[in-house]
């Protein structure tokens, strides 16, 4: 006698819960499509424009954030390093290479959230193109560690897992469609622990 | 049994649909997302520096070496004019309509003499300044922006920590108001 209704509520309880979850879950994943990824590094140019996908435009409105405009600059995030491991404040890595080119970039930590990592003011915690030690050929090392490290330094002073961002100001990179070669640094974990 | 597996099926196709139709929606209704949280500070029509730490909308100075100024402007009844002036190692600007999609952005670079001077006016608003330019609008960038309402986001560099009050004086002193001829 029941079958009915029962069928229609299973039927809707499919639909909301599978609706709600998986929408959630598609905003939580990405930032949409139209992602520019070199190596880890991830940076979405499209993302604040009006073409940017139905998704990238949900997701910004969740986020709230104020985004980079084209000519502003261009901001890669790096979950990862280069062999797909995810950072983990309690291991050391060398960020190594060069950049693309741009007027100015900055480098920074951030937890899982994209929340800036805020150690204080007695530890480095912010690189820029300004105060990084550079060799003889403009390529730079930083050390991202718990511990100090001699050369260029970025304290990391978290637990779990952490975030790389990378802000290019005043770049071309935003316009480019693949066509100049881009180098990002590499990320490569050199050890973990106390040791 | 049968039956069954038809109302899984039902609900399943009901799930893609509700999926597309929350995707498309929510950008309406989230109520937090960047022109909302621009308007919760309170100040129209002048830039507001934002600190590092979130204040009660949830804005902040992402980047330790950025800092950054939010102005939330209507084009209702004039256009809106954009003035900053002084030396900082780079500045830049956004502006965003109220579904913040950018409309315009410039850096120190494309500016004249580095120095910001624009106008945000609707179309029709262009029209006139066009017709009759305004004496104090000759160097002035033009942007026409179709969306009534927006905000302009301004943000200045400070590479080291010694040129942070000059980097402050810049945004205090840059001005977001409307246009009187």
């Amino acid at each position: 006698m029941f079958r009915v209704p029962l069928l229609v509520a299973l039927a809707l309880i499919v639909a909301f819960a599978g609706g709600i979850a998986s929408a959630l879950w598609a905003l939580k994943a990405t930032v949409g499509f139209g992602s520019i990824a070199i190596g880890p590094w991830v940076a979405f140019p499209e993302a604040q424009t009006v073409t940017a996908d139905p998704y990238a435009k949900a997701h910004r409105a969740r986020a709230g954030e104020l985004l980079y405009g084209g000519a502003e600059g261009l901001m890669f995030t790096a979950a990862t390093d280069d062999s797909g491991a995810r950072l983990s404040a309690a291991c050391s890595y060398d960020i190594s290479g060069i950049t693309p080119p741009a007027r100015f970039w900055t480098l920074y930590a951030t937890t899982s959230d994209g929340a800036t990592l805020r150690p204080g003011p007695e530890v480095p915690s912010a690189i820029n193109s300004w105060t990084v030690l550079r060799g003889a050929d403009s390529r730079f090392v930083i050390h991202a560690s718990p511990a100090a490290q001699p050369g260029n330094w970025l304290a990391i002073r978290h637990m779990g897992n952490f975030q790389l961002v990378l802000t290019l100001l005043d770049t071309p990179t935003a316009g480019s469609s693949g066509l100049i070669d881009l180098a990002m640094p590499k990320i490569v974990k050199t050890g973990c622990g106390d040791a | 049994m049968r039956s069954v597996l038809f109302a899984i099926l039902v609900g399943l196709a009901g799930a893609a649909l509700l999926h597309i139709i929350i995707v498309l929606a929510l950008p309406q209704f989230t109520g937090r997302d960047a022109y909302t949280r621009v308007l919760g500070l309170l100040e129209m029509d002048s830039f507001f520096l934002l600190t590092t730490e979130p204040g009660p909308t949830g804005l902040d100075n992402k980047d330790p070496f950025l800092r950054t100024a939010a102005c939330s402007f209507s084009l209702g009844e004039a256009p809106v004019r954009l003035v900053a002036r002084g030396a900082v190692p780079f500045w830049s600007l956004s502006i965003f309509d109220s579904g913040s999609n950018e409309v315009f952005s410039m850096n120190d670079q494309t500016a004249v003499n580095g120095n910001l001077d624009l106008v945000v006016a609707t179309p029709i608003q262009l029209v006139e300044l066009r017709k009759s330019p305004p004496e104090a609008l000759a160097q002035s960038i033009m942007i026409e922006m179709k969306d009534e309402e927006g905000y302009a986001v301004l943000r200045a560099l400070a590479p080291l920590d010694s040129f942070d009050a000059q980097v402050r004086n810049f945004l205090a002193d840059s001005r977001c108001e409307p246009f009187q001829r």
